[in-house]
């Protein structure tokens, strides 16, 4: 008995177009493409389609608090989306690919989509910037408590936000939606930063509402973001109690003399995002590195094609831009892959209002720079790796034994060989080990399966 | 105006892998504290073939000389286990396992092999072999346990021996991403070596670097070193996820690996070391896949196809492995060597040059003995054991 005897054990679904995530890109995309008459696919990682940005409350809470503004534009997605007649597969792990193939994992059951474009529009993660006490329970990325904000079950009466970039916002919107107290928002930028965001907010019809909807929602609530800003660390016996909260320089370095403690029972770290570039690089698509759009990003065309002809991406896996810039991009691939299997041509006004957009954010998110300073958080006992529970100094003996790239630290200390492969700690992992605060990544090497599956659902996939 | 400095080592060791650092670990050792060492790789500290590798120490019994060989081996590692630790090592014993009837046949060959060398090793029935890994399928016929096999984390074993080494000898000199661009001779003697980070004038260099060995020798226009990759797909799964503690193979493997099947390395497919799986628990309890065998040069994906025979023999095995979560997969390159025997001590024809290469899949079992052997060679005391059938120039014949 082998799998290769038994091949008829998992399923396969033929589409015109696979499209990898439900978020605003994929979303844009999948509905124009169903319209145009082809047949689509779109798997996604979450329960309900929306992705991080538009996610849709859970159905067993009432919603919580208001949305803003651009969930308007989100709810009309979903609505054009659901009437498209394109197929959503929701709560599914995609594995592997090749061009024209995405295997994937749903409720126990292996999967195999045969299509002839793939779409992706996977988003992005939270960057994760190690500090001491970040592993402790109560502490979170600002988009999962964002995400535990709309659900309403957020673990904690006392909220500390803390990050960089104009993600923090809607973090701290969706606590005050869930009722939670906000007693702290920091934003490690200095203020000059908000400041020179400005004009690009103003000028840009749906980040002024947006941004107005929002600062209402602080003001409302008497919650400061302080600039400037950030978090040291946390402390507590089981769980976070304490927060250590201080100025930082230009740069993110911490200045120790400004730290206070204050009582919070929950921590939301958010610095920025970071794209997930990963099934891309499985499927062989070429990527460069623009610190500025979070660091890795896959390389398309004017039209969203990647360096695999039949392989388009849409959105942050493009660069971290926002959702304005993932509809856009979202709408331009699919009138590509339309141009491409049905010979309509592309909307010269597609491509316009996609490379608009995406300037538009890079002036925004460019007033965020790195701040390579926050490095300086970790201190020698931190855990840089949960998965393997890798300390800071453990990552500085591997770099002096074993070598200065990314290889050469994971197999020094086997950070990033755990679950996560490296998605968490990988971004940072390099600077922090070599002590190189900005110090970008080396790209990592990705392998099958891209995100953790069952050994069944391996011997399961249907061949190609 | 004087002249540039250049700098100067006694020893060059060109490959970081395992038997680089265990070749440098027992220099360090034999050699006094003033000699300078510098060990080089092109990459990382055991990125290579050490860093995408089980980690078995294994005892093989088919020879009187491959057992003393081995099982020397495997007392050096249970030496720096005492000695400095810290990778994991786990004398957990091999279960050699059987299926198919032809299977069961060999457990007593396997059994005697062991007893001839004055070793033990017991068959267990299908009662004995649940009590001892309840985790395995209960129609098993049965198995042989051998209790003096072990796991060790390859890469902190390079770790380990390193930190020891520069313990013992203040002037040894660690350099990743440090490749050997060429070597400079004068006549038939070595006279230096010039590398990524700029020349080292030297008198002695210890090629270690496994897969990539015969590319060293071939900078100094030697005849082709008879090593050639063979490939190894491995799978690991989550943590907590391990069905079993103890180190598992087919008894089937001894007919594919360790020279036991006649292989042509000039082939790329047709390879008959591809159905014998390797199971091993990890600490952290997730559990190692492999023992797949491939030529086809220096290629590092993925065949699928293999990675699913393996899942499938495994679970057969220990069915429960079923619904563990499959973290990653990779592909390792072993140095196979074509007379099945590692290249260990002197290249005659070129003065200086010294070669530790060609172990295939036994390289982490057999890094201390190897390291011990060229290390004496060099010093020029007598060998612990017989160096004969691992000279290198039994090639140049």
């Amino acid at each position: 008995m082998n799998a290769a005897a038994d091949p008829g054990a998992g399923r396969v679904l033929d589409a015109d177009v696979g499209v990898v995530g439900a978020g605003p890109a994929g979303l844009a995309a999948a509905g124009s493409l169903a319209r145009a008459g082809l047949s689509v696919v779109v798997l996604d990682e979450g329960q309900r389609a929306g992705g991080q940005i538009f996610r849709q409350p859970s159905p067993r809470v009432a919603g919580c608090g208001a949305a803003p503004p651009s969930h308007r534009r989100g709810r009309g997605l979903l609505a054009a989306f659901a009437q498209s007649g394109a197929r959503l597969c929701s709560g599914v792990t995609v594995w592997d690919a090749r061009p024209g193939r995405l295997w994937f994992e749903q409720a126990a059951e292996s999967w195999l989509v045969r299509c002839e474009r793939v779409l992706l529009a996977p988003g992005a993660y939270d960057r994760s910037i190690p500090f001491p006490g970040w592993t402790l329970p109560g502490v979170v990325t600002a988009g999962a408590l964002q995400i535990m904000g709309r659900a309403g079950v957020v673990p904690g009466k006392r909220a500390l936000v803390a990050g960089s970039g104009p993600l923090l916002l809607p973090t701290v919107a969706a606590l005050l939606g869930a009722g939670v107290q906000v007693v702290a928002a920091l934003e490690a930028s200095p203020r000059s930063s908000a400041w020179r965001a400005l004009p690009g907010l103003l000028g840009h019809g749906g980040r002024r509402a947006e941004a107005f909807w929002y600062l209402r929602k602080l003001l409302g609530a008497r919650v400061r973001l302080r600039s400037g800003w950030t978090l040291f660390g946390c402390e507590g016996e089981d769980r976070v109690q304490r927060a250590l909260i201080g100025k930082v320089d230009a740069e993110g370095r911490p200045r120790r003399d400004t730290a206070r403690s204050i009582e919070v029972d929950v921590v939301g770290a958010g610095f920025g995002l970071v794209p997930s570039i990963e099934l891309g690089l499985l499927l062989g698509c070429r990527s460069r590195c623009d610190p500025r759009r979070g660091g890795h990003c896959l390389d398309v065309d004017g039209e969203q094609r990647t360096s695999v002809p039949t392989v388009f991406a849409a959105g942050e896996v493009c660069g971290i831009g926002g959702a304005e810039v993932a509809i856009a991009e979202g709408e331009l691939a699919a009138a590509a892959i339309v141009k491409d299997l049905r010979g309509v041509p592309v909307p010269p006004a597609l491509a316009v209002a996609a490379a608009r957009e995406r300037r538009a954010a890079d002036r925004l998110l460019g007033c965020f720079p790195p701040l390579p300073g926050l490095c300086d958080l970790a201190t020698a006992d931190t855990i840089v790796c949960r998965c393997e529970d890798v300390r800071l100094e453990q990552t500085r003996a591997a770099a002096a034994l074993h070598g200065r790239s990314l290889r050469a630290i994971k197999v020094g200390c086997r950070a990033g060989m755990g679950p996560c492969q490296g998605r968490i700690c990988g971004p940072s992992l390099q600077a922090l080990a070599n002590g190189l605060p900005g110090q970008p990544a080396d790209l990592p090497v990705v392998q099958v399966p891209v995100k953790p599956v069952r050994v069944q659902t391996v011997l399961d996939a249907p061949r190609g | 105006m004087a002249a540039p400095m250049v700098e100067t080592a006694d020893l060059v060791v060109a490959g970081g892998g395992i038997v680089g650092c265990a070749v440098v670990h027992h220099l360090a050792q034999l050699l006094p504290p003033q000699t300078r060492i510098v060990l080089l790789d092109r990459g990382p500290i055991a990125g290579a073939t050490s860093g995408s590798c089980m980690g078995h120490l294994m005892v093989t019994p088919d020879t009187p000389q491959e057992y003393a060989f081995t099982a020397t081996s495997l007392a050096l590692w249970r030496e720096l286990q005492q000695q400095e630790g810290g990778f994991d090592y786990q004398p957990t014993g091999a279960l050699y396992l059987a299926d198919a009837p032809e299977d069961v046949e060999l457990l007593p060959v396997l059994q005697r092999q062991f007893r001839d060398n004055g070793d033990r090793a017991d068959i267990l029935d299908p009662a004995q072999l649940r009590e001892l890994e309840p985790g395995l399928a209960p129609d098993l016929p049965g198995a042989l346990f051998y209790p003096g096999d072990g796991v060790v984390l390859p890469m902190a074993a390079c770790a380990s021996m390193l930190r020891h080494a520069q313990r013992t000898n203040p002037n040894v000199q660690v350099r990743p991403d440090c490749a050997v661009t060429g070597f400079a001779t004068d006549g038939d003697r070595l006279t230096g070596v010039r590398t990524a980070q700029g020349p080292i004038a030297t008198g002695s260099v210890v090629n270690t670097a496994g897969v990539w060995a015969p590319e060293l020798t071939a900078m100094l226009r030697q005849p082709p070193l008879p090593i050639h990759p063979r490939a190894g797909n491995l799978v690991v799964t989550g943590h907590h996820s391990t069905p079993i503690k103890t180190q598992l193979l087919e008894v089937s493997y001894l007919r594919f690996a360790h020279g036991a099947a006649q292989v042509d390395p000039t082939r790329t497919t047709g390879d008959p070391g591809g159905h014998a799986v390797n199971m091993q628990p990890q600490t952290h309890g997730g559990c190692l896949i492999g023992s797949t065998r491939q030529f086809r040069g220096l290629d590092r994906t993925l065949n699928r196809d293999l990675v699913l025979r393996s899942l499938a023999r495994a679970c057969r095995y220990a069915p429960g492995l079923r619904h563990a979560p499959i973290v990653r997969t990779w592909v390792g390159l072993r140095p196979y060597s074509v007379d099945k025997h590692p290249l260990i001590g002197p290249w005659p024809p070129v003065r200086g040059l010294w070669i530790a290469a060609g172990h295939e899949g036994l390289g982490i079992s057999l890094a201390p003995v190897t390291g011990r052997l060229i290390a004496q060679q060099i010093a020029g005391v007598p060998t612990a054991v017989d160096a004969t059938p691992y000279l290198p120039a039994r090639f140049l014949r």
